[in-house]
């Protein structure tokens, strides 16, 4: 079932984004200024619908699907990265890495320019060291709060002085003269150190596999119960593909005592693939703007810690631009599968999406929806059994 | 280009009277709540609104002790120079960035709580803000607010955060807050203005969370007739002013709200610190003064206590890029007409630091909760955070 490498028709139906480097900002030239945010703007809305495109064109979504996961958990902002083609070159490095070796994935991730930026690794200087990428490398990233010391950020941050980013094109390199070169001593192991060999290091740690076990556990089964240790166990190579396969075949997996609320980008793809619409079909600044004051834009995570979950999302103001997205979904969507009897309608559309049941206060909805089919499917899409996982 | 579709749909949205509510000045609740089963809040009720800065906002360049020699050896490159200081005590000035909260100050409007955080501070952002929110230092999960909040009769107005995403403070075990945003509220229009009000009921066969979405529809539909005109059609400025003056909007109209939230993030300053904190700073002074504006035009401005607070402070020496790395306390500010001003809490020393050159914890914040408690929400402060009863008062 791990598609990963495999011919994808529908990602061949999306034309591939060629973004240029836009290069400095123009300083001191009024009319050049405006014209390099413009295009900074437009090349950013392209980067999204794009991405958005394949989450909803992909034949074999696994890996658009764990793309996204790991976006959520290499959580990068355009907002301090300002460039597109800086951020689209580290979602095509989490692609690549999607479902491959967990420590090959550390290892790029160190030394991509968008995270280096993001966490002010690119000046991180060899005097007097700034520690935000070596502690949410550890964090956030590789082995979670409380499995490592104070010493050990400030050591790390060490290892990772020295880097600088071209920021408009995510280039990055190593001035030796500001690396620090000596032996350091980071989670009892001493040698001497670079981003890589420190991701390296912190992927060796047994606390990886939990974490990362941990992580995936979290968006894709239950926010309120943890993973069993047994499932880290899959994950004894870093291969990423062995931990989701275990995932997908747990009890767990399809257990309805397990619940997660969508997040809005999955309710909005798994809207649009029902539907079969092309996300870049849509009025591109509507969707992003309504997906944005969900709260959940593509490429624009809140914070180095990722999207929250859960409740958090089930908002009275998140539900009038769920609204909105879901109107315009139904406006161009296939509506075939409730091209069937009234009678059958209600029924026909719990299959369609994959609802189990429908509790009575939704099918007594759906049954006043009636004789619309668009309305049916509005009403569906907008269900508490649709917002959910159960 | 997206804002003007966005408006002409909001507009078209307002029936006769939400447009007349909308364009009038002077809005009451109780004009707009004629038909609704919730009154207006009652005269003299204490309303509480959490102001959240999120990254980790410097304490030492907020409230600075300027004359403490440490201050300018330790941070030399970010250090605020006597220019960028409004001095109140011999040893204290706010950054110049805050000069309404100065000005508030001088009116004994504004208590700083120095020293607040909590036993051994974490340097996570999230696991701090996570025992900020939650008022707990053992992973409960559910918010303090939350937890308030189930103690009430279930009304969509009793607390209310501005935004999208629901803060974790509001997430209570049983009930969520509501939420509204700068943006205003659309109702489904159409066919679904009558289908989508069928789906805010929990159902007997809900999971937990799915009767809580179907609470959050029935949420937006009972707030939005009563809210939604009262928030301006074309708000300018930055976003924390923009929400902090609806709050105040809203607080002046009656609404029925004891807790409001807005929040700021981007405090990480761990480059480039000066520039990027006093941009903040300014944002947040300048909304704190209007805010103070304009309820002191109605007739609750006796009646608001405003905390700001962020999950931690930072490093006193400053690191290479010109910022600050993670800290542990700093100051808390509690803003109101009703607030006895000055200094609580005594300041932690420059000189005498923790294992990682951190600041003492002289404060715990669990006490400023517990005089909020008791003071704004009439609550006592062990029903809230258990077999916790520390209480520091500012009012």
């Amino acid at each position: 079932m791990l598609e990963h490498g495999r011919a994808d028709p529908g990602l061949d139906s999306v034309a591939p984004l060629k973004l240029a480097d836009l290069g400095p900002f123009p300083e001191g030239d009024a009319a050049a200024a405006t014209a390099f945010w413009n295009r900074i703007e437009e090349d950013s809305s392209r980067l999204v619908m794009w991405w958005l495109d394949r989450m909803a064109a992909s034949h074999y979504p696994l890996t658009e699907r764990m793309t996204w996961f790991w976006h959520g958990h290499w959580a990068t902002s355009i907002s301090a990265v300002s460039y597109p083609l800086t951020m689209q070159k580290q979602n095509n490095t989490l692609r690549t890495h999607a479902l491959a070796n967990f420590k090959d994935m550390a290892k790029a991730m160190v030394v991509d320019g968008a995270f280096n930026v993001w966490l002010n690794n690119d000046e991180n200087y060899i005097e007097s060291p700034n520690e935000n990428m070596a502690r949410e490398l550890m964090e956030l990233m590789t082995l979670g709060v409380n499995r490592f010391t104070q010493h050990d950020v400030t050591e790390a941050a060490r290892a990772l002085t020295g880097y600088t980013t071209d920021q408009s094109n995510g280039q990055v390199t190593l001035d030796p003269k500001q690396h620090f070169s000596g032996p350091l001593t980071i989670l009892g192991a001493t040698s001497r150190m670079n981003a890589e060999s420190l991701a390296s290091l912190v992927v060796s740690k047994s606390q990886n596999a939990r974490f990362i076990a941990d992580r995936l556990w979290f968006r894709f089964v239950s926010g309120s119960t943890s993973a069993p240790a047994s499932l880290a166990r899959s994950f004894a190579t870093r291969d990423t593909s062995s931990l989701v396969s275990a995932l997908v075949h747990s009890a767990a997996w399809t257990s309805p005592a397990n619940a997660l609320v969508k997040s809005p980008v999955e309710w909005f793809v798994g809207a649009c693939r029902a539907l079969r619409v092309r996300p870049s079909k849509l009025n591109a600044g509507d969707t992003q703007w309504e997906l944005s004051q969900m709260g959940q834009l593509p490429f624009n995570p809140p914070n180095v810690g990722g999207w929250t979950y859960g409740q958090a999302w089930l908002s009275p103001v998140a539900f009038q631009y769920r609204f909105e997205l879901a109107q315009a979904i139904v406006a161009k969507g296939d509506l075939a599968p409730l091209s069937v009897a009234t009678s059958k309608r209600v029924q026909a559309c719990a299959d369609w999406l994959g609802i189990a049941d429908w509790s009575r206060r939704t099918a007594s909805a759906l049954a006043a929806a009636g004789p619309a089919p668009a309305d049916v499917a509005l009403v569906a899409l907008l269900s508490p059994e649709y917002m959910v996982s159960a | 280009m997206i804002n003007c579709e966005f408006d002409r749909r909001r507009f078209l949205q307002w029936t006769g009277a939400g447009l007349l509510a909308a364009m009038s000045t002077e809005l009451s609740f109780e004009s707009l709540a004629e038909a609704a089963s919730d009154g207006p809040l009652p005269a003299n009720t204490p309303i509480l609104v959490l102001v959240t800065l999120y990254g980790g906002n410097d304490g030492l360049n907020t409230v600075v002790p300027f004359t403490d020699p440490v201050y300018e050896s330790a941070r030399s490159n970010i250090a605020l120079s006597s220019s960028q200081l409004l001095p109140f005590t011999d040893a204290l000035a706010f950054n110049s960035c805050l000069p309404s909260i100065s000005a508030l100050y001088g009116q004994n409007k504004v208590a700083i709580v120095q020293g607040v955080s909590y036993p051994n501070p974490s340097l996570s952002h999230f696991s701090s803000m996570a025992i900020w929110q939650s008022a707990s230092l053992a992973g409960v999960s559910s918010g303090w607010i939350g937890r308030w909040l189930d103690q009430q009769p279930h009304n969509a107005f009793n607390v209310i955060g501005v935004g999208s995403t629901v803060p974790p403070a509001f997430v209570g075990e049983k009930s969520v807050a509501s939420m509204v945003d700068v943006s205003g509220i659309q109702l489904p229009w159409g066919d679904a203005a009558t289908l989508l009000p069928r789906l805010g009921r929990p159902s007997a066969s809900d999971v937990p969370l799915e009767a809580a979405a179907a609470t959050s529809i029935a949420d937006l539909f009972s707030t939005a007739s009563l809210l939604g005109p009262l928030i301006p059609e074309s708000p300018t400025g930055p976003m924390i002013g923009q929400q902090l003056a609806m709050v105040a909007t809203m607080i002046n109209a009656n609404v029925p709200t004891r807790v409001w939230e807005v929040n700021l993030s981007s405090f990480d300053t761990h480059s480039g610190e000066q520039q990027d904190q006093n941009s903040l700073l300014t944002e947040v002074d300048a909304a704190i003064g209007a805010f103070m504006t304009i309820i002191s035009a109605g007739g609750r401005s006796n009646d608001v206590t405003v905390m700001i607070y962020s999950e931690f402070g930072r490093r006193v020496e400053s690191n290479g890029s010109d910022g600050t790395d993670h800290g542990t306390s700093a100051p808390v500010l509690l803003v109101g007409n009703g607030v006895k001003g000055g200094l609580y809490g005594e300041p932690p020393p420059l000189n005498a630091l923790d294992a990682n050159g951190n600041l003492a914890v002289t404060t715990d914040f669990r006490a400023v909760y517990g005089g909020l408690l008791h003071d704004v929400l009439a609550t006592p402060v062990s029903d809230i955070i258990p077999s916790w009863n520390t209480v520091l008062s500012v009012h």
